[in-house]
């Protein structure tokens, strides 16, 4: 097994505050890996500090994603390696069609793996099949990116980009954050369905009724920026019961 | 914008963008004569800012001289975010490209009217002229 992503001793924040204490994980080729915490636990600042955002800095350890320093890449280069952020809040783009900023981001990632660029009719007919897997309508491609959408349609619209894109390493930030339970299953389906061995997902979420859905290997939880507990779906279903409180004071006990 | 006949209707779009210190105004005037009984005239000015040291001003006149007259006149300023730019990166474009294609969905209302040897001309002149503008 093939380790995509390995963090080690991550230690990270914004201007003097202190979020990431010293993370360390490790993600394996065809593994799905759950990150569970409270809010304010550093769960997003991870996400975004591994797509690259600016404004957190990185005060200790490295990241390395299939063994080169992921930190020095720029947002773009990551993205053209093969890592994909789904937003917990994606972005609206007035005026930009969603066909043509998918396929200039399709084809960035295709040039970038030395492969040719798809013309119009190739990306359409690409389009249409995964689209199904989403069960998204086509009346959206036509429409600006994100623009107007529903919330539900905005975190079908990232996966439904996951699946055009098929990323070597899949962040999903809180994507059932504000999803009904028939949308959700939409979206963990489609998830599910772009599960490979050659390629792994990162799971962020607060509560457990996501990984019913999408069943991870591996359950961290993520407590004041550190990984305090790991283990595997039956952790989730712990955590649901007991909430994070048992935990905390768990690790009040032992500190 | 004139209006001299009866039942006449207008419709002005306005698109600035500004970058660097850029600033960018709108000024107009939609008049309506005496005469021009039931006319109508929608304007909209909308304006897109690049980094945080330009600015957009928009001073619409207007001139009615009869009650029967409907004017509309609607005003935007939006900046292109930091969001939005991130956004564009994560799914692989490079910054320049993002600013481009944003700066062009912006303007594609008013590039939609033209034909389309100048329309295509217009998109290439606004990327070089926008170069190295943000960031």
């Amino acid at each position: 097994m093939k380790p995509i992503l390995e963090i080690k001793n991550l230690t990270a924040g914004v201007e003097d505050k202190q979020i990431l204490k010293g993370v360390d994980l490790t993600i394996n080729e065809g593994e799905v890996h759950a990150v569970m915490g409270p809010n304010g636990s550093g769960k997003s600042t991870l996400a975004a500090i591994l797509a690259g955002r600016d404004g957190y800095d990185v005060t200790a350890g490295e990241v390395l994603y299939e063994g080169k320093d992921l930190l020095d890449m720029k947002p773009e280069e990551r993205a053209r390696e093969g890592v994909f952020l789904a937003f917990q809040y994606p972005i609206e783009i007035p005026g930009v069609n969603s066909t043509y900023f998918l396929k200039s981001a399709l084809n960035e990632v295709r040039k970038h793996n030395g492969d040719s660029e798809l013309d119009a009719i190739e990306f359409l007919s690409l389009v249409k099949v995964k689209m199904k897997l989403l069960e998204l309508n086509e009346d959206l491609l036509r429409r600006s990116v994100n623009e107007g959408f529903s919330g539900g349609e905005k975190k079908r619209n990232e996966i439904f980009q996951m699946a055009v894109l098929e990323p070597r390493l899949a962040i999903l930030d809180e994507t059932d954050s504000g999803l009904d339970i028939d949308a959700l299953k939409i979206v963990s389906n489609g998830v599910n369905k772009l599960r490979r061995s050659n390629n792994a997902q990162l799971v962020i979420t607060h509560y457990q009724r996501l990984l019913d859905y999408i069943i991870p290997d591996f359950v961290h939880v993520l407590v004041d920026g550190k990984i305090v507990r790991t283990g595997d779906k039956s952790l989730a279903f712990e955590l649901e019961e007991r909430g994070y409180d048992w935990i905390m004071r768990e690790e009040a006990v032992t500190a | 914008m004139i209006h001299v006949g009866k039942n006449t209707r207008s419709t002005i779009v306005s698109k600035g963008i500004s970058a660097g210190h850029g600033q960018n105004s709108y000024r107009g005037l939609v008049k309506i004569q005496k005469s021009a009984t039931n006319s109508r005239n929608f304007s909209q000015c909308d304006s897109l800012l690049l980094g945080n040291k330009c600015g957009a001003h928009t001073f619409p006149y207007i001139e009615v001289k009869n009650t029967s007259s409907r004017v509309e006149h609607e005003a935007s300023t939006s900046k292109i975010g930091e969001d939005q730019i991130f956004y564009c990166n994560q799914r692989g474009l490079a910054t320049q490209d993002a600013v481009n294609m944003i700066v062009n969905g912006f303007c594609k209302e008013v590039f939609r009217e033209l034909p389309m040897e100048f329309a295509v001309e217009a998109q290439k002149l606004l990327g070089v002229s926008l170069e190295g503008s943000v960031g």
